[in-house]
């Protein structure tokens, strides 16, 4: 047997010009990504275990000392609570109102492209200014929130200077500007679900909640899931909103982990402990997306 | 048309949620027509009772709007083209080719997708300043070009064409550019509009980075221009309102034209190839 004549398994011909177009992406995609993301990722690691102030060109070695001091810090805890119940009630809300909603549009005969257009709208509308809209919505003397419900006689309230409503504000807001875009996942979801099932529930004569229990809803968890995971790790990293809307006040009432990262970043000029913080953020969005993911696929098993 | 009452509950539901949705565009719109004493009088009216274009005049004096709107207009597009054609390349490369190391490259590809803005926007920003791209779109376009998003969906998408179809055109003599630019290319409508969308809107709304990178006020992009304008004029109600309903409703029309589009490339990118 000849061995050595024969070409070796696994390879394939190639021809020059997929050597060059092979060579060309991979030495750019090598290149774009160890600038622009692996050095900043070892940078930011480095930095984060130095006193980094490019203000005062300080660069020290301090050992452990930005993570021990974010720990004990108050303020890291309130705005990592913060963050943590604003990402669940945003997820929570944006996805069982989304999931009614896209149920419901899959389900009517009429109007059905004009649901769906009206839902995607906030969608394609700039963030910064739709936050700036509710800022006025929920301002307390010309806002539409107090003027409306001026018109049933109740006074309402300062409701982004208010330490008990100024969080859950923000989050309607979010809820409004990105349930439109877990619409339409959602629909398509359900559109893609084979037919044939339903039409053998009918004939067995289900009704329709059982097949919204025993059939729909089963079968959309993979969709479900998806929009739950990706939902999670964006709204863990919210800044624009509070930066229009709150400025992370009343106080500290409304302080995101990413509002703190910012601040000691780009107003304090710490980008040590800066570094730190947002690791420290990786960790918790790593940990969550891990616990999401287990906890979907234990389920889908049981 | 005969309705069942459920249908009319389903239909109510729909209607209540989309006039929700609606309410905010419908007053910032038509609150941008009332006068300042009419927004802040005490009896409200939706509509305004003495429409005035007062608000956008006090705007076109005191807010350059089409200068800002062309700039974001500029980088999104740019951005939006560059990677478009980058996610093509590499996507093709990725899924027809095969090469040592291509698993734990698209792995690098992907891994980045997990890391959050924060972690790398202060090394980026020391970058920025090292490479003399503050106040330049430089650094507001290049960062950006290698989409990890945009490169996953074209390989998955590509990974779906024919190789047969490759193979032959390869047969008759076809560069590989022939191939990547005339054949891949042309195929590629769904998942390029994905991309398209996404960026073009991830770019439109950008607001931190480029409210970090830009200080010259005429260059500055539209929604970092709209903040500081707020910042400076913020009693002024009405001319709040107007700023925000210009810089809302040239994307809406947009949309409007090319909704189905829309909608159908968003669609795609939650389906898992």
């Amino acid at each position: 047997m000849s061995y050595t004549a024969r070409p070796r398994p696994g390879r394939l011909r190639v021809n020059r010009g997929e050597r060059t177009l092979r060579n060309t992406v991979v030495v750019s995609v090598l290149a774009f990504y160890a600038v622009f993301l692996v050095y900043p990722i070892i940078q930011a690691f480095i930095g984060s275990f130095h006193l980094w102030n490019p203000l005062k060109g300080q660069f020290h070695f301090i050992g452990w000392e930005n993570y021990a001091d974010a720990l004990t810090e108050d303020l890291f805890w309130t705005s990592m609570t913060n963050n943590l119940v604003f990402t669940v009630s945003v997820v929570a809300t944006r996805v069982g109102l989304a999931l009614v909603i896209a149920l419901a549009i899959s389900r009517v005969k009429h109007l059905k492209s004009l649901f769906r257009t009206v839902y995607f709208l906030p969608v394609i509308s700039s963030l910064i200014a739709v936050a700036f809209v509710w800022r006025l919505i929920y301002e307390p003397n010309v806002g539409l929130v107090n003027k409306t419900l001026a018109l049933v006689g109740i006074t309402g309230k300062n409701w982004l200077l208010d330490p008990d409503t100024a969080l859950f504000a923000v989050v309607v807001m979010t809820v409004w500007k990105d349930l439109g875009y877990a619409v339409v996942l959602l629909l398509a979801g359900i559109l893609n679900l084979s037919p044939e099932v339903f039409e053998a529930a009918a004939i067995d004569g289900a009704s329709r909640g059982q097949v919204l229990r025993r059939i729909t809803l089963p079968l959309l968890n993979p969709t479900v899931v998806f929009v739950v995971v990706t939902s999670l790790i964006s709204y863990l990293q919210t800044f624009a909103q509070i930066f229009v809307m709150t400025n992370g006040g009343p106080g500290t009432k409304t302080y995101l982990t990413t509002y703190q990262i910012f601040n000691e970043a780009f107003v304090k000029y710490n980008f040590g402990s800066s570094s730190a913080l947002s690791f420290l953020l990786f960790l918790v969005i790593m940990v969550l997306t891990w616990v999401q993911l287990r906890f979907s696929d234990a389920e889908s098993r049981a | 048309m005969i309705l069942e009452r459920r249908d009319l509950s389903t239909y109510f539901v729909l209607g209540f949620f989309g006039t929700v949705m609606l309410v905010p565009f419908l007053w910032m719109i038509l609150s941008s027509f009332k006068s300042n004493s009419e927004i802040m009088a005490t009896v409200q009216t939706l509509a305004p009772v003495q429409w005035t274009i007062e608000n956008y005049q006090t705007l076109a004096s005191k807010f350059n709007i089409t200068g800002y709107f062309r700039n974001s207009l500029f980088v999104a597009l740019t951005k939006t083209v560059l990677i478009a054609y980058v996610s093509t390349l590499c996507g093709y490369v990725f899924a027809k080719y095969k090469f040592r190391g291509r698993e734990a490259l698209f792995g690098l590809v992907i891994g980045t997708m997990m890391i959050p803005w924060p972690v790398t926007i202060i090394p980026l920003y020391d970058l920025m300043t090292k490479f003399g791209w503050i106040d330049s779109y430089l650094s507001l376009i290049v960062p950006g070009i290698f989409s990890s998003f945009g490169i996953f969906l074209m390989r998955q998408f590509i990974s779906g064409v024919p190789s047969e179809l490759i193979e032959s055109a390869r047969m008759d003599g076809a560069s590989e550019y022939s191939i990547s630019h005339r054949i891949v290319f042309p195929l590629c409508g769904n998942a390029l509009s994905a991309i398209v969308i996404f960026h073009f809107l991830w770019s439109w709304d950008d607001f931190l980075w480029p409210y970090l990178m830009i200080s010259t006020d005429s260059l500055q992009l539209l929604p970092v221009a709209l903040k500081n304008f707020i910042g400076k004029y913020y009693t002024n109600y009405g001319a709040l309102f107007a700023s925000t309903t210009l810089s809302v409703i040239p994307v809406l029309v947009v949309y409007l034209f090319f909704q189905k589009r829309f909608i159908e490339g968003v669609a795609m990118s939650g389906i898992k190839g």
